[in-house]
């Protein structure tokens, strides 16, 4: 009888004590919070990671929620735009913030970031950055000014790279240059003795000399690149006293008359801005043209697995290398552009502590490096350096040699769209439609029309 | 007494009469009303929503300074001074269009269209409905496909059609690059092998509808091809060729999008017509405010178009009643 009574009491307390063990172990389930934080990013594939490194970012920010015994757990929303170029990106965005759908986090090409901050779309960020030391500390201190609009910094530089002149070592030596002379293009860029013209005359010796169609190929589209060659002839087009856009006629004209000379010459094709993207990395990567003005991460991107350049160094630069932006004059400073990619945090987020912290881990040393290194962009921490995958990546050791001389595009609001007015400049002259004065001209005139506050000398 | 009560019921009759017919007409004008909701209530409301509500949020967009992040901070008149004076585009982008509409319409959309029409119903039956459906094809292609098709054929490289024609059956020496030597030609030819079909179908209708009797009386009083085609066709084509000027006319002037596919508007801006250039200003540049007052001239423009072919054309005419009716 007793036995009788025991067993559906200890079965009943059994009963009660495996419930109570699993409610207590479901309670911080049920108490934990997920914060959904939306990342836009432009689809392009040469920077997947851009993306990929802040989701892999919201594993290690959870556990360190974990470990802190938050109940929030943070879940990344990659909200991908088709957009074909960061410029499109960018204005695209612009007008989904306009309508209040906008994300928590984008990345956006660092240029565009004080047109958002005009309208008040992005968080400042310089209390954050100082508060976490442990992520922003180490990132380079000249890459923050490529983060700054007026009155702080509004962005995390994500990566760098340096824009240069690839040339076609095969294709100079066939138009009777000797090793000597093209082994010391870079040297003599970098001390000012190679100047812009004589790449036009190097090209035209190719032209004529080999069976190689073009001398100097360009993008064929609104970007960072030319501008390297407006920056050669002194053109800054920000007033370093009011921040306002800066367009000097002479100098504008000068640049312009580079690419006139070189259309004329035979150099460069008078349809350059007519072509596909990929038909003029065609046109060189196979040897049709002696000078392809692009950006190092066209090495990873495509050179080596779509046209099969050599990936070791010494075979590399046997048939191929790069040199900056040369001076406008002998004895003139010589250019290249860098055009770091940021991370940028919506004003209205709702979590904007966490939207930085989960950056921050996004901007780890790993995990940027394996960006780095697969896309071939330059990596935004000294630490990296000492990572073997980044040492043994050799294009982007050489080409951190060019960050001596580097410089970004002016962080002005309105520069996207006075780099759209210098595209179609730069347009009108190789089409014949324009001289490079009427060039400069046409730039001024369309600039002071569309642009708000640009000064013009 | 007889009378009396015949007069009597004669009045109630009148009055029965006068009720029914009054109910009818009653009936008549509720049917009236409910057909016009039911007939034309979507129709006016597809109108209002999509034609007059557009027109009205373009006009007040236009006195706004609505920018690239959508947001209006002011309404101003800065938008129609810039059309007026700081524009400078604006006078050659209005000179192309005009070559670009004119061209078009007079080489393909109206001439070669009715060429078509008269040629393909002057033979074979079979044949001419296969010749029909072959220019029928870039109308019914997509506009991008199609468009793909041309930049092969242009490519500036050996590997374009048309290079590949010149240089091995013409032994031409370097490829020809038209996409910036010869745009405005390529737009006009390419938008008018589309254009030219619409005129083709409505002019071999119009020819189909002429009594066959009067050709063969042409013939026995001994009339030519050219003197049947003056005297006979083109006068019962009239109201067609009319038709067909004014709507490809106003299609012409607001239509880009295959320009925009094969040229983007360049070389530089020589091929960016009126209506492109809306668009580049509104949707290139960020600029709305700037985009719609330059869209409100370009409805302007439409309507004053569409006047003039109407008095040019008297189109009052080809609209009245018929003077027969068949019953």
């Amino acid at each position: 009888m007793i036995q009788w009574k025991i067993a559906p009491a200890a079965l009943l307390s059994a009963t009660l004590a495996a419930g109570t063990a699993v409610f207590l172990a479901a309670t911080p389930l049920l108490a934990q919070e997920t914060v959904k934080l939306e990342l836009w990013s432009r689809q392009d594939p040469s920077g997947p990671l851009r993306a990929g490194n802040v989701v892999k970012a919201a594993e290690r920010l959870n556990k360190e929620l974990e470990a802190e015994g938050s109940p929030k757990r943070v879940e990344v929303v990659v909200r991908e735009s088709p957009a074909k170029g960061f410029d499109d990106d960018a204005l695209q965005l612009l007008k989904v913030f306009g309508i209040g759908e906008g994300p928590d986090m984008f990345i956006a090409a660092h240029e565009w970031i004080c047109a958002f901050q005009e309208d008040g779309f992005v968080l400042k960020l310089d209390d954050y950055i100082a508060k976490y030391p442990q992520h922003f500390g180490t990132i380079f201190p000249s890459l923050w000014s490529s983060a700054k609009c007026p009155d702080g910094t509004y962005a995390i530089p994500q990566d760098a790279e340096a824009r240069m002149f690839f040339y076609n070592k095969q294709l100079l030596r066939e138009a009777g240059y000797d090793d000597a002379f093209i082994d010391s293009m870079p040297e003599r860029t970098l001390s000012g003795d190679l100047t812009m013209d004589e790449v036009l005359d190097i090209a035209k010796q190719v032209v004529e000399k080999t069976k190689a169609q073009y001398g100097v190929l360009h993008r064929p589209n609104k970007g960072p690149d030319y501008i390297m060659a407006f920056n050669a002839y002194g053109n800054d087009f920000v007033d370093p006293k009011t921040g306002n856009l800066l367009l000097e006629r002479d100098k504008l004209a000068a640049a312009f008359g580079w690419f006139e000379r070189g259309v004329k010459e035979g150099v460069i094709p008078a349809n350059n801005t007519a072509m596909e993207f990929d038909a003029l990395r065609k046109e060189f990567y196979t040897g049709n043209a002696a000078f392809w003005m692009y950006g190092i991460w066209d090495l990873g991107s495509v050179a080596f697995p779509t046209y099969g350049l050599p990936q070791d160094e010494e075979a590399f630069f046997k048939d191929w290398g790069w040199i900056p932006g040369p001076a406008a004059e002998k004895g003139g400073s010589p250019v290249s552009l860098t055009h770091p990619i940021v991370y940028v945090i919506a004003a209205d987020t709702k979590e904007p502590e966490l939207a930085v912290r989960l950056l921050g881990h996004a901007s780890a040393a790993d995990l940027n490096t394996d960006h780095a290194v697969t896309t071939t962009h330059l990596g935004i921490k000294p630490e990296q350096l000492e990572d073997p995958r980044y040492a043994e990546a050799w294009p982007l050791a050489r080409a951190t040699e060019l960050l001596k001389i580097t410089k970004f595009l002016p962080n002005n609001a309105q520069f996207g769209e006075l780099n759209g007015i210098i595209y179609a400049g730069i347009q009108g002259v190789e089409s014949g439609r324009l001289s490079a004065q009427e060039a400069a001209d046409f730039v001024i005139e369309e600039a002071s029309s569309a642009l708000e506050d640009v000064i013009v000398k | 007494m007889v009378a009396s009560l015949r007069g009597v019921s004669q009045t109630m009759a009148t009055i029965a009469d006068e009720l029914i017919e009054r109910r009818g007409h009653a009936a008549s004008a509720t049917r009236r009303r409910t057909n016009f909701v039911i007939f034309l209530g979507p129709a006016i409301v597809l109108t209002v929503l999509f034609f007059i509500v557009p027109v009205i949020i373009d006009i007040a967009v236009s006195f706004t300074d609505l920018g690239r992040s959508l947001r209006i901070t002011a309404f101003t008149t800065e938008q129609y001074e810039k059309v007026f004076r700081t524009d400078r585009r604006l006078t050659q982008v209005i000179g192309l269009t005009f070559v670009y509409v004119f061209g078009t319409l007079a080489i393909f959309n109206v001439t070669f269209g009715l060429i078509l029409a008269i040629t393909t119903t002057a033979i074979r039956n079979v044949s001419g409905s296969f010749f029909r459906g072959v220019w029928l094809l870039p109308r019914m292609s997509p506009s991008v496909l199609y468009i793909l098709l041309w930049l092969w054929a242009v490519s500036p490289t050996e590997a374009g059609l048309v290079n590949q024609v010149l240089m091995q059956a013409f032994g031409l020496d370097a490829p020809l690059d038209l996409l910036t030597s010869a745009p405005i030609a390529l737009i006009i030819i390419s938008n008018g092998f589309i254009g030219a079909s619409m005129g083709m179908i409505i002019f071999t209708a119009a020819i189909r509808g002429i009594p066959e009797h009067l050709f063969h009386a042409a013939a026995v009083d001994g009339a030519g091809t050219f003197a049947t085609i003056r005297f006979i066709t083109l006068p019962a084509l009239r109201w067609p060729i009319s038709f067909v000027t004014i709507y490809q006319t106003l299609s012409l002037l607001v239509s880009f999008e295959y320009i925009l596919l094969l040229t983007k508007g360049g070389p530089f801006y020589d091929t960016t017509v009126y209506a492109l250039y809306v668009y580049r200003r509104a949707f290139e540049s960020g600029q709305y405010a700037y985009g719609a007052a330059l869209a409100l001239f370009l409805i302007v423009i439409g309507m004053v178009v569409a006047l003039i072919g109407w008095r040019f054309f008297d189109m009052e005419r080809l609209l009245q009643r018929p003077r027969i009716e068949v019953h």
